[in-house]
């Protein structure tokens, strides 16, 4: 039984060691991943400016079409994350000011999003790599109920999120698979779905009275001197529950009502995104509004 | 509580800590021990079914008794079928009750006879197939006056409640583990050992084998009718591997978990893939289930000898019967059939029996006739699993179909967000270790022991599938 016991250990140590070893690989892998997804990106990233900074989730991401921006001269950038909440976009905005960005203006997309402070577990995963090499990751994510976890057991963070960070998306970084989420400066076009979902319910949704991390974008903005305009976007026609706006323009009156720019069916891909045509009409009217180009 | 949860791998050293070092006084507190652990492992997933297991154990201890004691062949028929119909019938209504009355009521809802059945709204009790087959086999045997009843309690209980084995298999028999819990298990530091090698390779065949087969195989089989061709040969082997990974995954930790305790279980799989026909490869897949029906079904119906009818029938029976056993759906039963139909051929034309040696490859002719028997061998188990894993039988047959039709052959991308052909050469890796082994248990043990123990480590971190959690397939038979 002793022996046993010894080799238990022993297995154990193993089983220590290989998380170590592969954690440092994943971790530098991911630490040189510079063409993948918009939070490598900004990580590995260093000082820019930037006149105009589009954040949000994929209501930014498929809204704003940076490059009418730089058409018109301004030096834009959209870092609209598919599926993230304001968790990321909080995060993803201090890390640029770590790194020493220098912003004019943020648009903010700011709607559905303000009903939820929690993370977006399948976005949220991209941040943990660097979680060792960033006091502002570990800091945004202390209050996560797996924080010990994710920070003190090697490679954990890799096993819980093997889909976003795994094995797969390790070999694609280190052997620089581009994606296409940086092409068109960030803004990704959707096309008319012949079967897309043209109804939504956001009956029960209601927008947080204190949403702590778009207070927090607030207060980077007041602190960096950069002008925060906070917009709501375009949904479609067939929305149950549309006086949700009505209820964020309540709460947070300095967001911008722009949900009915864009009304006909038309121009959705689906009932909360847009395709280019919509996208194109919402910037050119964001563009009039707010920098009267 | 699955054998890959977190909760397992707590469960598990607390139970052998208690079994070596405080109840390790003799073979009672040892057994005692066991069956309050493997009741508490079945009470994870509802505790009420612990009554159903607990009287399906008391119930063929007792007429196992009554049987042997009978003093006239009367007495012993009535209790030897009091325990066939309690127990069957206890299967029949869980598992295919609902079946049975759909279909009937189908059968006449399309002869315009407009009747709604009366379905049952229950669950299936976890591993219900297995340890019912238990109880059966050794009342079966008692009544055949093979074994001797059991009569203490406790070693029965041992014997059909066993945790490693409850929910999953391997199919014991009495003649196996009953006299190996009739005795005091010492501490085999070798075979403790071997059974940490064999629990850390069956979790490299459920993490990165299975589950990561699954994903894929899911994403080919929900969406098959917009799949080309090459996804869909793809989505068939991806899941031959998924179910092989997942069942001799399970029974590779089952037989593991066993040996820390002393104990050892029936060998469920002997590389089944490498099987030259079909015949061969029913003796290397689910051991203790095919010999099973073989013992307790096919032997007693005539077998082999009679005439051409009776080989046919007896079958056709044991594969119907097989193939209805894993779950009450006709999706099962066209997969027994299919492979009913795939071995009477060599049936009849007696070389059922011609692939018994092991396979040994060299740089010669035969060999290359080995190899093209093995993967046309593999090829028709392919085909019947698209029948196993379809949803309904028109939709194996569609997606069979869709094969033959389409005939693109082109990299396509999946529902799950990768492209079709990503696990090509991991399945090819995993073959080719397995090839390599296939004298062997598992590929740890040997020389090198712990590189390979940190390399197969390293893989299940790294390789395996944790996000997408999937149960064992063979749970819900």
């Amino acid at each position: 039984m002793k022996n046993f016991l010894v080799y238990m250990t022993k297995i154990l140590i193993v089983i220590f060691l290989v998380a170590m070893i592969l954690d440092c690989i994943y971790t530098a892998v991911f630490l040189q991943s510079k063409n993948r997804g918009k939070i490598e990106t900004v990580f590995n990233s260093k000082a820019q400016k930037l006149d105009v900074l589009i954040l949000g989730t994929s209501r930014a991401h498929n809204h704003f079409v940076a490059q009418m921006f730089e058409d018109r001269g301004l030096k834009t950038f959209n870092y609209g994350i598919s599926g993230g909440h304001l968790f990321e976009t909080s995060l993803l905005l201090k890390l640029m000011i770590e790194r020493k960005y220098t912003i004019k203006n943020i648009i903010l997309e700011a709607d559905l999003s303000l009903a939820s402070d929690k993370e977006s577990e399948g976005i949220t995963a991209k941040f943990l790599p660097y979680i060792h090499n960033s006091a502002i990751i570990k800091e945004h994510f202390k209050s996560d109920a797996n924080f010990n976890k994710f920070y003190y057991i090697p490679f954990y963070r890799y096993i819980k999120y093997d889909s976003k960070i795994g094995f797969r998306e390790v070999f694609y970084a280190a052997v620089h698979k581009k994606t296409n989420v940086l092409d068109n400066l960030g803004y990704y076009p959707l096309i008319k779905h012949k079967n897309g979902n043209m109804k939504n319910n956001i009956i029960n949704l209601n927008p947080l009275p204190h949403n702590k991390y778009y207070q927090e974008i607030k207060n980077i903005c007041k602190a960096n001197n950069i002008n925060l305009i906070a917009v709501m976007t375009p949904m479609c026609e067939n929305v149950v529950g549309m006086n949700y706006f009505e209820k964020v323009k309540k709460v947070y009156p300095e967001i911008h009502n722009y949900e009915n720019v864009v009304v006909e069916n038309k121009y959705f891909s689906s009932c909360g995104h847009m395709n280019d045509t919509g996208a194109r009409m919402f910037t050119a009217r964001i563009l009039k509004d707010f920098f009267k180009k | 509580m699955f054998f890959n949860s977190l909760a397992f791998a707590i469960f598990l050293p607390i139970v052998f800590f208690l079994y070596w070092f405080v109840f390790n006084k003799n073979k009672s507190t040892q057994n005692v021990l066991l069956i309050v652990a493997s009741y508490y492992f079945y009470s994870c997933w509802d505790w009420r079914f612990l009554f159903l297991l607990v009287f399906s154990t008391f119930l063929d201890y007792y007429t196992g008794i009554q049987i042997e004691k009978g003093k006239s062949e009367k007495r012993r028929k009535f209790w030897f079928w009091l325990s066939i119909i309690v127990n069957l019938g206890f299967l029949g209504i869980f598992k295919y009750y609902n079946f049975f009355a759909g279909s009937f009521s189908e059968l006449l809802n399309s002869a315009g006879i407009k009747v709604s059945p009366l379905l049952l709204d229950v669950i299936l009790p976890v591993g219900i197939s297995f340890y019912t087959f238990h109880g059966l086999s050794y009342v079966i045997d008692i009544y055949l006056k093979r074994i001797k009843a059991e009569y203490n309690f406790i070693d029965y209980s041992l014997f059909v409640s066993y945790f490693p084995l409850l929910v999953a298999g391997p199919i014991e028999r009495a003649t196996h583990l009953l006299p190996q819990l009739k005795v005091k298990r010492e501490f085999d530091f070798e075979k403790a050992k071997e059974g940490i090698y064999q629990i850390i390779w069956g979790l490299v065949k459920k993490v990165v084998i299975a589950d990561t087969c699954a994903t894929y195989a899911n994403a080919i089989f929900d969406h098959y009718p917009s799949m080309n061709s090459f996804s869909l040969i793809l989505g068939a082997i991806y899941f031959a591997f998924q179910i092989y990974g997942d069942f001799s995954g399970y029974s590779d930790i089952a037989l593991g978990v066993s040996k820390l305790f002393g104990l050892d279980l029936l060998r469920n799989f002997n590389y089944p893939y490498f099987s030259r026909d079909i015949a061969e490869f029913w003796r290397r897949w689910h051991i203790s289930l095919s010999s099973w029906f073989r013992d307790y079904l096919y032997i007693p119906l005539g077998g082999s000898k009679g005439g051409i009818w009776i080989k046919i029938r007896n079958t056709f029976i044991i594969f119907l019967v097989s193939g209805f056993w894993h779950g009450a759906n006709w999706t099962y039963i066209a997969w027994g059939f299919i492979n009913a139909l795939y071995f009477l051929p060599l049936l009849l034309s007696n070389s059922n029996r011609n692939n018994m040696d092991d396979i040994q490859l060299k740089f010669d002719f035969s060999s290359v006739k080995v190899i093209i028997s093995i993967v046309f061998t593999f090829a028709l188990t392919c085909i019947a699993w698209v029948f196993f894993r379809a949803k309904t039988i028109t939709d194996a047959v569609l997606y069979l179909k869709q094969i033959i039709s389409n005939r693109e052959f082109k990299i396509e991308y999946l529902a799950n967000d990768r492209s079709n052909y990503e696990l090509i050469v991991m399945i090819a890796l995993f073959t080719l270790v397995e090839w390599n082994i296939r004298n062997k248990i598992e590929p740890i043990s040997g020389k090198r022991t712990t590189l390979k123990l940190a390399l197969a480590i390293a893989a299940i971190m790294a390789f395996g599938t944790f996000s997408d959690y999937k149960e064992f397939i063979y749970f819900q038979f």
